[in-house]
């Protein structure tokens, strides 16, 4: 009904990959979809909206609600439309007088156990149940109900022992079961999309209710990780956003990127007026594809916090108060204070930082703001802190420090290697996508001297976990590398065709040397050698292996090294270049990758260019009328270049994709 | 009664003696009940763990069948068939009399903890209905008098 | 002096071991040596205990015994005033056509040694020295269909299943014998369990499957028992193994685990409720893998297939409906059991003629046909030959053939409100006409009851929901017993009828 609201159609069922097309007829319309869709997602590619109360595209079809059977030519009964998969030349009917009547029948029942109080309920207008009640023409209920689950006493008066009151425990979202319809939509939402498994149906039959998880539980004390996921599935007001039930339903929205982790998810900021009234997970966006976790969904409070600077504030010297003051009086004097320091002090004396959470046209305009106003190179960003290692080791080995890959990527891994990162915590929507392909049968190896809930939790185990002795990353990586080598696992062809055969002779002869065996670093790291060597073999030839890597590669004095060492596993085993393979820095914030590509760095021009090299100064130059200055004089890079003879700077570089 | 500890050695001893399985969640489930006369709280999460589930799927698992109880019966279970072929033959006046006998209704224990009543939709005795098993034996053509089996 | 006692459920749940008990202390009393032997039923449930003495003319029946029989036995047989003669010779057993049970209540059901002296492991041999595609044209061509109730032909299953890619295969028997009135899968497991095993072995042959599954429902306890004991012994011989072997599993109290997809889900530990088809289990069955899933009955009846040929099998029976089919006959019933014959008999002939009308002597009034699921037919239908289609076309179901006599005592506006009632305790709780449908039928049958004529439309429309809108046969299927005790009972369901009287 809220389409202002909701833009995003649902299918019904999650799109089919297959690259095969099928033609059949729905309702005497010829629809061309790929082999596996179900019938009612290519009736809905059709624009033919068949009824459904269990089916949503974000997880598989169920076929519990039987709200959107249909008839098809030439077979018995009427099967259900999201459970049923296309196939050629299939007649399917979505609507006649006997559907009809089945869907009444359907709904007559579904609202025979529901409370009738549309007008003052939280969701109203932006109910399914309802919209269905509408669309399948439900007039009248002819049933005399005697068990129900929204009663709160039965017709003798007592107390209806079906009844649950709500359980209002979350913080976020209340849970209301007397409104349920119980179509497992939150459950299979918490299983395949989150990949908690904090809810469950209880019981059976007419008794089936949601649990989180015990008798004892409520939603707080249970599994539940807040992400949101079983909300947005629900298509009642039984899980519901409280400040939907607080403020009353959006009227429009914006589309936003969520400032929290690497992930960067996108939202829609939901808004009535200027008030923001939800964040939900936007069903485009490429990071999260309509998934969002705690920190995104409902910790959007600063968005209205009372501290929050609204107008631009100036003040004279840090013991003074802030002063409001307009925008033009606000740019007027931070430009005079900036020069007059540079009159005073000169030319280096001023600088600037960005965050990893601005856009990338802002950061573009800062770095510029420095070089060519300000006339130096005093231009940094928060990113130097997480990643610089990422930066310079990728640069180092892959000539770009672009992660090779996105979160789709992950989808058609076969073998996971996590270092140094629990995604599970820290970018919870990549968790529940790498966990959502684990489920799938995809091996995970852990690198990590923690034992987090990324190497064991519902239906997925780390088939190793090296718990090395922190500090040891590069001897384990390196103690990869040797067993792939000496092992003969390495991608001959790959490495011949895409790298630099020579410099691999020498690389190869370095890393096989004893002191680099399992074996002979084991009493440093810690992991045993027969672990290592079966994880290093799963890597190399588990299939498609991908690797993430996390703050606990970066933040390490031997940071870069590292990098430049899993650079080299992936090379060695030809994991780059398509995709579910590669290497993917998991980062600290949404931008990461962006504040470096725009130039963020000192010593880089936008395209990671360096700022000593006169050609490269000569564009910018050209482009902004100005002269920039060679040298950076007050800030150095950290980086840890420490010398290593893992790769050629050179020879590696000359791999791309 | 077991403390905790004990309890919890206990059910890691029955999940290693089922872990190879394809699927063991059902027989570890019907050996804790074996062992404890119900399935306590604590073994919940415990096989969750093991099996690299959620409490909250085993509970879902738990709370389906009607053979997993939450709390422990009474010191006997009479179970009294309800389905047609025993109806036939009287099912529902002799589950009548033995519920006045007894003073509970389906699924109750009696006061004293003596007895737990349950029903039941066949036992394959349906020749020689009304069926009923008491205590794990099983007995056909029963009639009220069934009661007396568990009144020591 | 060798004695048979059955183990059968039925035969101890009316003293059997309380007779054999007595008949070792008897005979120890006596100082003679006895030979004491705990064989299946033959189905004669009002003779049970049927014990049976080996004589040279052979096996005396003496039945129903209790333990104040027990010393007569000692006194020479012939006098016994329970003596019936010749088990083999009694009416009952003369007018069988007994394929799949012919070893049933014969043989020592734990003796491999008595099994291959009564024709066992011959089918098994003969599939041994066949290719996967030569067994499964065999059961095809016998026109096997599932004895479970939905009667699919086993041989298309099993050729799905053998030609389906995959490494790892199942074999799947549906043990969970939950309709009321069937028994013929608890009997067979425990009267001849190898001739379950042999059947999954030979499966496993036609579809390269190596392991096996019978799923047995929690309330066959004798069943279990014996079921795990056969395999230990088939394992000892080496029947099963490496190639091919077998866990019992136990069910867990729900009677839609009986449905096939459920009881996979159940099988792989999960709550019992029933998957969307397709995919159909022969593809992505057990853990997602190619799977036969099939009943007892369907699997027992392949041994004897292989080993008679197709054509043997195949001449029993009427119309699609070929081969034998084991009757189980219950509920008010004078002669109630197992009767295996071909297909074909009529309502009449079965209840009249078999069982002998009711046990209370009364006229019958209804038989519900195929368990909880299947429609009450009044007399009207007796002429109805027992075959699939037949009893399709009289708007009811054989199921898994048990049989629930009643007589005129019986109000059928209780059995169809039972049958609601039933739904509802069973329903797995997926699907929503089944979920909600089921307690509103209750509550809309209960309105009839008090008189509100308007409900009975309201009746008729949530069935044709049910009907028509269930996700498997449980849902589906209950407005079979529903609608039939409607339509051919509408006295039973006159509002007020107690005030015209």
């Amino acid at each position: 009904m809220k389409d202002f609201i909701i833009p995003d159609r649902d299918f019904g069922t999650p799109a089919a990959k297959s690259k095969r097309m099928v033609t059949l007829t729905i309702d005497g319309f010829d629809v061309t979809v790929p082999e596996g869709t179900s019938i009612m997602r290519a009736a809905a590619e059709a624009g033919i909206q068949v009824p459904k109360l269990c089916a949503t595209d974000s997880v598989d079809a169920f076929g519990s609600c039987r709200l959107c059977l249909v008839e098809i030519e030439g077979r018995n009964g009427t099967p259900a439309s999201c459970t049923t998969p296309v196939a050629p030349g299939l007649k399917v009917q979505t609507q006649n007088a006997r559907l009809k009547q089945l869907r009444r029948g359907v709904m007559e029942l579904y609202i025979s156990d529901h409370p009738l109080d549309c007008l003052t309920c939280s969701a109203n207008g932006d109910c399914e149940l309802q919209d269905m009640a509408g669309a399948v023409g439900l007039r009248d209920v002819r049933y005399d109900a005697v068990d129900t689950h929204f009663k709160v006493k039965n017709t003798s008066g007592e107390a209806n022992p079906l009844y649950i009151p709500r359980d209002d425990s979350n913080p976020y979202f209340s849970y209301d079961p007397q409104k349920c319809i119980v179509c497992s939509r939150c459950v299979r939402a918490c299983e395949e999309v989150q990949g908690t498994f904090a809810l469950t149906i209880e019981g059976r039959g007419f008794d089936s209710r949601v649990s989180f998880g015990a008798k004892t539980d409520d939603a707080l004390a249970s599994d539940c990780v807040s992400c949101g996921a079983c909300v947005a599935a629900c298509p009642t007001a039984t899980l519901q956003e409280k400040s939907i039930v607080e403020i009353g339903t959006p009227s429009h929205s914006v589309i936003t990127t969520c400032a929290y982790c690497g992930v960067g998810c996108s939202f829609k900021a939901e808004m009535r007026g200027d008030e923001l009234v939800r964040m939900t997970p936007y069903k485009h966006g490429k990071a999260n594809r309509g998934h969002s976790c705690v920190k995104g969904r409902f910790a959007y409070g600063y968005a209205s916090h009372k501290d929050r600077i609204l107008k631009p504030m100036i003040r004279e010297a840090i013991s003074d108060p802030w002063q409001e003051v307009s925008w033009a009086e606000a740019m007027e004097f931070a430009a005079a204070k900036m020069k007059g320091i540079q009159t005073k002090y000169g030319r280096n004396s001023v600088g600037v930082i960005t965050s990893s959470r601005c856009t990338n046209e802002e950061t573009y305009l800062v770095q510029k703001l420095t070089r060519a106003v300000f006339m130096n190179n005093n231009t940094d960003t928060c990113a130097r802190v997480c990643h610089s290692p990422t930066g310079y080791g990728l640069g180092q080995t892959f000539g770009t420090s672009a992660g090779t890959q996105d979160f789709d990527s992950v989808e058609e891994a076969d073998v996971i290697m996590v270092i140094g990162a629990n995604p599970s915590a820290a970018h919870p929507v990549f968790a529940s996508r790498m966990k959502k392909r684990l489920r799938k049968g995809a091996q995970l190896i852990v690198v990590d001297p923690r034992r987090t809930e990324t190497v064991e939790g519902p239906h997925y185990k780390a088939a190793h976990h090296l718990a090395l002795t922190p500090g040891t990353n590069v001897a384990v990586v390196s103690a990869i590398a040797h067993v792939i080598v000496t092992e003969g696992l390495f991608d001959e062809a790959f490495i011949r065709e895409r790298c630099d055969w020579d410099e691999f002779q020498d690389y190869a002869e370095f890393i096989a040397a004893p002191n680099h065996s399992p074996e002979a670093v084991e009493i440093l790291t810690g992991v045993p050698a027969e672990e290592v060597r079966k994880a290093a073999r799963l890597y190399a030839t588990g299939g498609n292996a991908a690797i993430y890597y996390g703050l606990g590669v970066t933040e390490h004095s031997q940071g870069s090294t590292t990098v430049i060492g899993i650079a080299n596993l992936a090379m060695l085993t030809g994991n780059v270049g398509r995709r579910g393979v590669g290497v993917n820095p998991l980062r600290g914030q949404n931008n990461v990758q962006g504040s470096c590509d725009m130039g963020s760095f000192p010593h880089e021009l936008p395209g990671y260019r360096h700022v000593k090299n006169p050609d490269v100064r000569a564009i910018y130059e050209n482009l902004w009328g100005v002269t920039i200055e060679a040298c950076t004089a007050r800030v150095r890079t950290s980086c840890n270049p420490i010398p290593t003879r893992t790769t050629s700077r050179r020879g590696w570089r000359r791999w791309n994709v | 009664m077991l403390d905790s500890a004990d309890l919890s050695d206990r059910i890691a001893e029955i999940i290693a003696d089922h872990q190879g399985l394809e699927g063991p969640l059902l027989p570890i489930l019907h050996a804790v009940q074996a062992a404890f006369g119900h399935i306590p709280q604590p073994a919940v999460p415990q096989i969750a763990n093991a099996l690299t589930l959620s409490k909250a799927e085993v509970h879902g698992v738990v709370t389906f069948y009607h053979d997993f109880r939450e709390a422990p019966a009474g010191r006997h279970i009479l179970k009294l068939c309800r389905a047609e072929a025993c109806q036939a033959m009287g099912a529902d006046r002799v589950a009548g009399a033995i519920k006045a006998a007894l003073g509970i209704d389906w699924h109750e224990t009696t006061a004293d903890g003596r007895v737990t009543l349950e029903p039941v939709f066949c036992l394959g005795l349906c020749a020689c209905g009304p069926a009923a098993m008491v205590d794990g034996r099983l007995v056909g053509r029963c009639d009220a008098s069934v009661v007396l089996e568990v009144s020591a | 002096m060798k004695i048979y006692v059955p183990l059968d459920s039925a035969a101890v749940a009316l003293g059997a071991d309380a007779v054999a008990e007595a008949i070792v202390t008897e005979a120890a009393r006596r100082g003679v040596t006895i030979e004491l032997v705990r064989n299946g039923s033959h189905g004669m449930v009002w003779l049970e205990p049927l014990v049976e003495i080996a004589t040279d003319a052979g096996r005396i029946g003496i039945g129903p015994m209790t333990v104040a029989d027990v010393p007569a036995l000692f006194g020479g047989i012939a006098r016994h005033p329970k003596a019936l003669g010749l088990v083999e010779n009694l009416p009952w057993m003369k007018g069988q056509t007994r394929l799949t049970f012919a070893r049933v209540g014969v043989i020592d059901p734990l003796s491999l040694a008595d099994y291959r002296a009564h024709g066992g492991m011959v089918g098994l041999d003969r599939a041994k020295a066949m290719s996967k595609a030569e067994i499964v044209a065999e059961v095809t061509e016998s026109g096997l269909r599932g004895r479970g109730g939905a009667g699919f032909p086993t041989g298309i299953k099993w050729k799905t299943v053998s030609e389906a890619p995959g490494e790892r295969k199942y074999i799947v028997c549906n043990a969970d014998e939950g309709d009321s009135a069937t028994f013929a899968d608890r009997m067979l497991m425990e009267g001849d369990p190898f001739t379950l095993i042999e059947g999954m072995a030979i499966a496993g042959l036609a579809t390269g499957a190596a392991k096996g599954f019978v799923y047995i429902r929690s309330e066959y306890p004798v069943a279990i028992r014996i079921m795990e004991a056969a395999v230990r012994l088939a394992r000892e011989a080496a029947i099963l193994g490496a190639q091919f072997d077998i866990e019992i599993r136990v069910g867990a109290g729900a009677y839609v685990c009986g449905e096939e997809t459920s009881l996979l889900n159940s099988l792989e530990g999960k709550r019992g409720v029933v998957r969307a088809k397709p995919p159909l289990p022969a593809l992505e069955g057990f853990m997602g893998k190619p799977t036969v899933v099939n009943n007892v009955i369907s699997l027992a009846s392949v041994p004897v297939i292989l080993a008679k040929g197709a054509a043997h099998y195949k001449d029993f029976g009427l119309g699609r409906s070929r081969g034998t089919i084991p009757l189980q006959i219950a509920g008010n019933v004078r002669f109630g059991g197992l009767y295996e014959t071909a297909f074909g008999l009529t309502l009449g002939q079965i209840v009249d003629d078999i069982a002998g009308g009711t046990a209370t002597g009364r006229p019958v009034k209804a038989v519900q046909v195929g368990g909880p699921l299947g429609a009450y037919h009044p007399r009207s239908d007796f002429a109805t030959p027992f075959g699939y289609e037949e009893f399709a076309g009289q708007g009811g179901l054989i199921g898994h053939a048990g049989l629930t006599i009643f007589d005129d005592s019986a109000d059928m506006l209780a059995q169809a409100r039972f049958a609601m009632e039933f739904c509802a305790i069973e329903s797995c709780g997926k699907c929503t006409p089944c979920r909600i449908g089921a307690v509103r039928g209750v509550e809309t049958i209960d309105r009839i009851a008090k008189g509100d004529a308007a409900a009975i439309p309201l009746l008729t429309d949530l069935c044709s929901t049910m009907k028509s809108g269930s996700l498997c046969a449980l849902g589906g299927f209950t407005p079979y017993p529903v609608l039939s005790a409607l339509t051919h009972f509408p006295d039973d369901f006159t509002p007020a009828k107690e005030a015209a009287e």
